[in-house]
């Protein structure tokens, strides 16, 4: 083992306990150090993240931590460079138009699971979560040999991959809502005379709507920080920000990114506590 | 209650099944049967069978050291998440803090921030200049900045932090899953705590475990962006070797039969999984 | 006899390999409430559903009037449905869950607010429009729910277990309250329960049901007086069930020589029965008579070995003389408080009735 492995860094602190519990002497000291222990694993996950934050508001080229002082610079050139603006934009939008498509698709999909598929409702989750079993990359390369044969536009690729993607998380989410609709409401607006679409319209829909929006900004942010789909299928006017983000770092890396990793986060963070809000994310993680 | 699938149920899935025939299942098993093709610098392929894809890929030493390399960082990547993430989940499965909330929000953000913005906090961390080099120094460790970029070590490090919260996942399933009163049964019987964590928790939380380790070895094994930028040509990975080959060669046949030991991976993966859950369940 | 709203011919349901209904084969009247009793699993709800369209069955025909309509889907049926749960919209207010089958039915603003209006009237909840259904009581759901499935008039009214989740002072005024609307509307109905009590107060006719087939189609009265099977016996009320063997049959009667001792005359079932015939003998425990001292001839001498007092009933548990177990059930006056535990008795059984025993 390297000889840094055992400096208290945040990066190797979490590595070097082994994890398996010691024998302690009493529960207290064991309690300590589960304490200790988790203590220094979130440092482990939440050390780039904040990183990334601080590094954003440094005057100077690299990328050094702690700052040596405060600048909006990185920020400013953020906003005056139109590859990342413009990339930045495209990603919201591909991210709205996958997201309403994986929420669509997925709420049929998870309806049809849990209404009509009785004791193979296991195989029909199963097969429809494929899409998270299978490695992304191999996704997006497969898509795009497709579109080398079939007359298909390349940007139509890229939202049906995006879709794929986002559909196993939207399909868990809505299935985890809808295991919440009791069954025979359904029947009563049958029998009152609703037809199966006026009885999701009337009753399901509005009864999973949480569920719904939060599979709605889900999707959203599973296709705004995808890099593998993106990484075949972008192309000139349909680069996403990490696939920009990944061009620019193979040749160059100043706190540009880290300013618009930062914009990316709180972004992130702001949506995914309105999905908080509304179901919980433990929810929408129940793959 | 399972009604019978009539027209509505079947224009319920019809547009996955259409989506996942059409642009999932087709087109991947049209790219990994290019691997029994020859190469044609002119065309996609050359229509002919051939098994010198695969011969290349296993007889060449560069290639046999990629896929040994791939297959070993996936291990241990596996390997550290399970052994950090399972305290972590086996704490916030057992916690009855006012924070439990919150304290899982921060697993699961980071996982939303998206690989490339996690790979880079990385880059800026174990950078010459970085957060790590800058702590050894002032400590007094070393007097020269070590080179952690661009070794198997970052790749580790960052793939670790990138993958874990698949792992935290399952296990927080398993583990709230468990009846609370097993675990307080076997303390009545005398069992103390470690014994009953072995005896008791670990084993009730093997589907976690496998489910868990599953995602993050063939995650890590597809895995393209964090390898290429933080172990750069020193960590040649199975996804960057199909990803240059597929961009920079053109060569579909031999990409092909690189993806393909990707997906037979991921097989035997899926393969063990399933076996050893039902070995559980049996 | 009135005229059928409903038939159901041959009607089949299975899931899986499992057991579901039927064959089943009857009628619902015009104006009639009829009831499907059975213990739990013996089909009644799957039958109800059935009726209302939500499951489709594997065989067999409904007829509505002229029409066909085993295939129809159930929003075009028009039949009102009430739920256990009730099944209240907990997203709308009491007026729109009301309303939605109007709408459905794309019935004019005014009107639907009219009818509305008037339907919680007459099921007693004037005014609550506004609310929603986590602010009502129990009892009020369980109107409200009736309520919605009146409004639109429905050609028939399905009640599954309506007042299984109710306590049970409120359940007997509903039972009161529904039989009276029932009544007053002169709607079709069908009923389902577990409650013989409420089967009985409530219906023109009984359907009892057992594991997925009818056991028997009555009155309440008849089906008390002849059960025609040993289930219905000992679902319906208590029965003393002896063995015994026919002696003699003639004139649609029987004399039947009991294993408790005795040779009782009793009333044959349907299918009849021969000289020879194993069978039961089934007797209600208050048509038991108990007497201190020798009555006559037929009588036989047993010993008190159990007596429960209830207020205005007193329970005998007796053993006859060859070792036979009978129960007894008499009003708590002087004569029958006066025998205690232990007390020797002479036993007669009045109004026997003979069931097959199957071997």
């Amino acid at each position: 083992m390297p000889a840094e492995r055992t400096a208290g860094s945040p990066a190797t602190a979490g590595i070097g306990p082994t994890g398996r519990p010691l024998p302690f002497a009493s529960a207290a000291a064991g309690r300590y150090a589960l304490g200790a222990l988790v203590t220094a694993i979130y440092v482990f996950l939440l050390a780039p993240v904040v990183i990334i934050i601080f590094t954003s508001f440094n005057p100077t080229e690299a990328n050094t931590f702690p700052p040596s002082g405060f600048s909006l610079r990185w920020y400013a050139k953020f906003l005056d460079s139109g590859g990342f603006v413009d990339a930045f934009k495209f990603s919201l939008w591909l991210g709205a138009i996958a997201a309403v498509g994986a929420t669509v698709i997925g709420f049929l999909s998870a309806y049809g699971i849990v209404r009509f598929l009785g004791r193979r409702r296991e195989a029909g989750q199963s097969l429809a979560l494929l899409p998270i079993m299978i490695p992304h990359i191999l996704i997006s390369i497969s898509l795009l040999l497709a579109l080398t044969i079939v007359p298909f536009p390349e940007l139509g690729g890229l939202i049906v991959g995006h879709i794929i993607i986002c559909l196993p998380f939207t399909i868990a989410g809505i299935i985890a809502s809808l295991e919440g609709v009791d069954a025979q409401l359904e029947l009563a607006a049958r029998t009152l005379g609703a037809s199966r679409l006026r009885t999701l319209w009337e009753v399901v829909i509005p009864l999973i709507a949480p569920g719904l929006l939060s599979a709605l900004i889900f999707a959203f942010i599973v296709s705004f920080g995808d890099v593998y789909i993106a990484l075949f299928l972008s192309g000139p006017g349909r680069t996403t920000l990490p696939i920009e983000i990944f061009s620019y770092m193979q040749w160059e890396s100043t706190p540009v990114v880290a300013a618009i990793t930062t914009v990316q986060i709180l972004l992130i963070i702001v949506l995914g506590l309105v999905v908080e809000r509304l179901v919980g994310l433990r929810k929408l993680m129940r793959v | 209650m399972g009604e019978r699938i009539g027209g509505f149920g079947r224009a319920l899935f019809a547009p996955i099944t259409v989506l996942y025939l059409l642009f999932l299942l087709a087109p991947i098993s049209f790219f990994l049967l290019m691997s029994v093709f020859r190469y044609s610098p002119m065309e996609l392929y050359e229509p002919a069978l051939t098994g010198e894809n695969f011969a290349r890929l296993l007889g060449e030493d560069y290639y046999r050291a990629i896929i040994f390399r791939t297959l070993k960082i996936a291990g241990l990547t596996a390997l550290f998440s399970l052994l950090l993430g399972y305290p972590l989940a086996y704490f916030l499965a057992r916690t009855r803090s006012i924070w439990r909330g919150v304290l899982m929000f921060l697993v699961i953000a980071p996982l939303m921030t998206g690989v490339i913005v996690r790979t880079y906090g990385w880059i800026v961390l174990l950078g010459a200049q970085g957060t790590v080099n800058t702590t050894l120094i002032w400590l007094g460790l070393v007097d020269r900045p070590v080179k952690i970029l661009e070794t198997e070590l970052a790749v580790l490090i960052a793939l670790v932090h990138i993958l874990m919260p698949y792992m935290v996942f399952p296990l927080f399933s398993s583990l709230t899953g468990q009846d609370p009163n097993v675990e307080k049964a076997a303390a009545t019987l005398g069992a103390g705590r470690w014994r009953t964590f072995f005896e008791v928790t670990l084993p009730l939380s093997r589907s976690g475990i496998l489910m868990g380790s599953a995602l993050v070895f063939t995650l890590t094994a597809g895995a393209v962006v964090t390898p290429a930028l933080l172990g750069g040509q020193n960590v040649q990975m199975l996804g960057q070797t199909i990803y240059d080959l597929v961009l920079s060669t053109l060569n579909w046949p031999f990409a092909s039969a690189v993806a393909s030991i990707l997906v037979l991976c991921q097989f035997s993966i899926i393969f063990l999984y399933f076996r050893g859950g039902r070995r559980r369940a049996g | 006899m009135p005229s059928a709203a409903l038939e159901l011919r041959g009607v089949l349901k299975r899931y899986g390999s499992a057991l579901g209904v039927g064959p089943v084969d009857f009628d619902v009247r015009e104006g009639e409430l009829l009831t499907l009793l059975g213990p739990s699993g013996c089909g009644k709800t799957t039958t109800l559903h059935i009726i209302a369209g939500l499951l489709s069955p594997d065989a067999g025909t409904l007829r509505f009037g002229e029409r066909d309509i085993t295939r129809l889907d159930p929003q075009h049926r028009d039949m009102g449905l009430v739920f256990q749960n009730y099944a209240l919209f907990p997203h709308k207010s009491v007026f729109d869950n009301v309303a939605f089958g109007l709408r459905m039915r794309r019935l004019p603003k005014d009107e639907i607010r009219d009818r509305v209006g008037r339907m919680l009237e007459v099921v007693g909840l004037p005014g609550v429009e506004a609310r929603f259904p986590d602010q009502l009581s129990g009892g009020q759901r369980q109107r409200v729910a009736l309520a919605r499935a009146l409004v639109i008039e429905p050609t028939l009214l399905l009640l599954d277990e309506p007042l299984s989740n109710l306590d049970a002072v409120l359940r007997k005024r509903m039972r009161h309250d529904l039989r009276e609307i029932q009544q007053r509307l002169g709607i079709a109905t069908v009923f389902v329960t577990h409650d013989q009590d409420e089967a009985f107060e409530m219906s023109d006719r009984v359907i009892l049901m057992n594991r997925g087939q009818i056991e028997q189609v009555a009155t309440p009265e008849e089906l008390y007086d002849s059960p025609a099977t040993r289930f219905a016996a000992e679902f319906i009320g208590e029965a003393n069930l002896i063995e015994g063997v026919v002696a003699d049959v003639a004139d649609g009667a029987a004399v039947v020589d009991a294993a408790v001792g005795g040779r009782y005359p009793a009333r044959l079932p349907d299918g009849g029965a021969r000289s020879g015939d194993q069978v039961y003998l089934m007797v209600r425990p208050e048509r038991v008579d108990i007497a201190t001292a020798p009555p006559g001839n037929g009588a036989v001498p047993a010993t008190v070995t159990k007596r429960v007092f209830s207020g205005d009933l007193l329970a005998f548990t007796l053993r006859t003389e060859n070792g036979h177990e009978l129960v007894a059930s008499k009003p708590s006056v002087a004569g029958y408080r006066a025998i205690g535990p232990d007390a020797a008795v002479w036993v007669d059984l009045q109004d026997c009735r003979v069931l097959p025993r199957e071997s």
